[in-house]
């Protein structure tokens, strides 16, 4: 990916741009969503509850840094603005919210339920060739 | 009091790349052989169902219009990889309620026109912004399989092998190579464990079927019922899921055997979706062939081969047989009619009377598959 720091607008600079995520205390957590009136917790955040079907209790929640990762896969097949190759995975975090994302280190070095925690750093890059920030997942 | 389905005609292009022709010939080449199968004319069709993903709108219309087809309703269905199937279900609920007496069904796509690569999923969705692509899904399904049932690179390997051995029989096959269980692990690398020959190609091709009631299959002869046809989508979870079972399949699956009122054990043949070889692998005990890790020892045994006791994708498979999205539900029915005929040729399976076709469709982040269909078809 190129390295190039442009003039990086600050939409296109991180996927979502809404930059669903908070960092504090060396941390990264997620910031998805919580119903009040079931207890589901989900990510991304949306305004309705897919469990009860309530929109006027959902809120934003702030999701653990670290999970479990439940696959992986390393992606060798040529796929427009994204390195190759680059590894994906499922990760599990607390309160039974997967979550999708990079994982960072080949395959090689990972394993099937490796305990994994949310960084950020560059996904893939845009059609100007500017690196996207977003979350992904190191082994801890 | 509901009318059964029947299908009396069926027929289906080769399927592989085809630049050169256009979607719309492709169409009318399967739909006018399936028509002269089922010994028809055009002016004898009540209603048109046409499947695909791709095709662009009013695919059916755009078909038909140059046979002089249009007029009568036309309707289009997309339920991404299992949209001619969906369209099959459409045709047989017609012919149920009586209002209509022959319904023709269409399934097609023409991949080429989209450049290759890998199929080209919802811009808008997170996780394909993020690097989420089938391949990728299918790996991590194949890794987490593996992993629970002790699986190796080596059965994915055979079973690309077998697919090919009766791709090989097969002349309306994109391949028709036989091709070792050595060449597929030393094929390139997709999405690990996934190599190129483990994973179904892109392609072109359309199939047809007629769909009409006993009577008039009957006069045609060799009539084969449509016993089920069951339609399911995905289950969404935004949490943990297993995905070393397909919980859609299982779900679909057993609501098909309750409409036929049979069980996986009386299933001779099956034509089943598999778009990588873990999948296949996975559905033998999704659809109830055998118990969770019983895969491993039907590949090892080769119960699934053409000659064994359970076959599977005789025709090759959405793995050589090629997968031209919206066309493959309706090419596994022209499969597993051809084995109920006795008309499979050097593919045949002996003494076929019960047929499965298994057709799932599609990724969208949280789902499993967003669509699933499972029709059984008898003599």
């Amino acid at each position: 990916m190129s390295n190039a720091k442009a003039e990086l607008k600050p939409d296109r600079e991180y996927f979502p741009a809404s930059r669903p995520w908070k960092e504090e205390n060396g941390e990264v957590r997620l910031i998805g969503m919580r119903c009040a009136v079931c207890g589901t917790h989900a990510f991304p955040a949306k305004d309705i509850c897919h469990e009860c079907g309530d929109e006027k209790g959902v809120e934003p929640a702030l999701l653990s840094p670290t999970g479990t990762l439940y696959s992986f896969s390393e992606v060798h097949a040529k796929m427009k603005g994204f390195p190759s190759p680059y590894v994906v995975g499922y990760v599990d975090l607390e309160n039974n919210v997967r979550v999708f994302g990079q994982v960072e280190h080949t395959a090689a070095e990972l394993k099937v339920d490796e305990p994994v925690r949310i960084v950020l750093g560059p996904v893939k890059s845009n059609a100007d060739g500017v690196p996207v920030i977003s979350y992904k997942f190191r082994k801890r | 009091m509901t009318n059964s389905a029947y299908i009396s005609g069926v027929a289906m292009t080769r399927f592989g790349k085809q630049p050169d022709r256009t979607i719309e010939q492709l169409g009318r080449e399967a739909l006018l052989k399936a028509l002269k199968d089922a010994g028809i004319e055009r002016r004898d069709v009540d209603e048109v169902f046409c499947g695909s993903l791709f095709g662009g709108t009013l695919i059916g219309q755009r078909i038909l219009r140059d046979l002089g087809m249009t007029r009568i309703p036309i309707t289009n269905v997309e339920n991404a990889c299992s949209s001619s199937s969906a369209a099959l279900r459409e045709a047989c609920a017609a012919i149920a309620v009586g209002r209509a007496e022959t319904v023709l069904v269409i399934g097609i796509d023409q991949l080429t026109r989209l450049g290759g690569g890998t199929i080209p999923l919802e811009k808008t969705d997170i996780e394909v912004n993020l690097g989420f692509a089938m391949p990728a899904l299918y790996a991590m399904r194949a890794r987490r399989y593996m992993h629970e049932t002790g699986a190796t690179s080596q059965h994915l390997a055979m079973v690309a092998a077998k697919a090919h051995e009766a791709g090989a029989l097969n002349p309306y096959a994109q391949f028709q190579n036989r091709i070792t269980a050595e060449e597929v692990l030393a094929s390139r690398m997709i999405a690990d464990p996934l190599t190129l020959y483990m994973c179904c190609p892109t392609g072109d091709g359309a199939a047809a079927a007629v769909v009409t009631t006993h009577k008039r299959a009957a006069a045609r002869g060799k009539p084969v019922r449509v016993a089920a046809s069951t339609l399911q989508s995905g289950l969404y979870k935004t949490g943990f899921r297993d995905m070393a079972t397909s919980e859609l399949t299982v779900r679909t699956s057993k609501l098909a055997y309750e409409a036929a009122g049979i069980g996986p054990e009386d299933i001779d043949v099956a034509e089943i979706h598999d778009a990588f070889t873990s999948a296949e692998m996975m559905y033998y005990e999704s659809l109830g062939f055998c118990g969770k890790g019983g895969a491993l020892g039907m590949v090892e045994r080769g119960d699934t081969k053409i000659d064994g006791a359970k076959p599977v994708n005789p025709s090759g498979g959405l793995l050589c047989r090629g997968h031209p999205v919206g066309a493959t539900g309706v090419a596994q029915i022209c499969e597993a009619v051809w084995q109920l005929r006795g008309e499979a040729g050097k593919h045949q399976v002996k003494g076929a009377k019960v047929a499965l076709t298994h057709c799932t469709g599609g990724g969208i982040s949280g789902l499993d598959h967003g669509a699933c269909a499972v029709h059984i078809l008898t003599t």
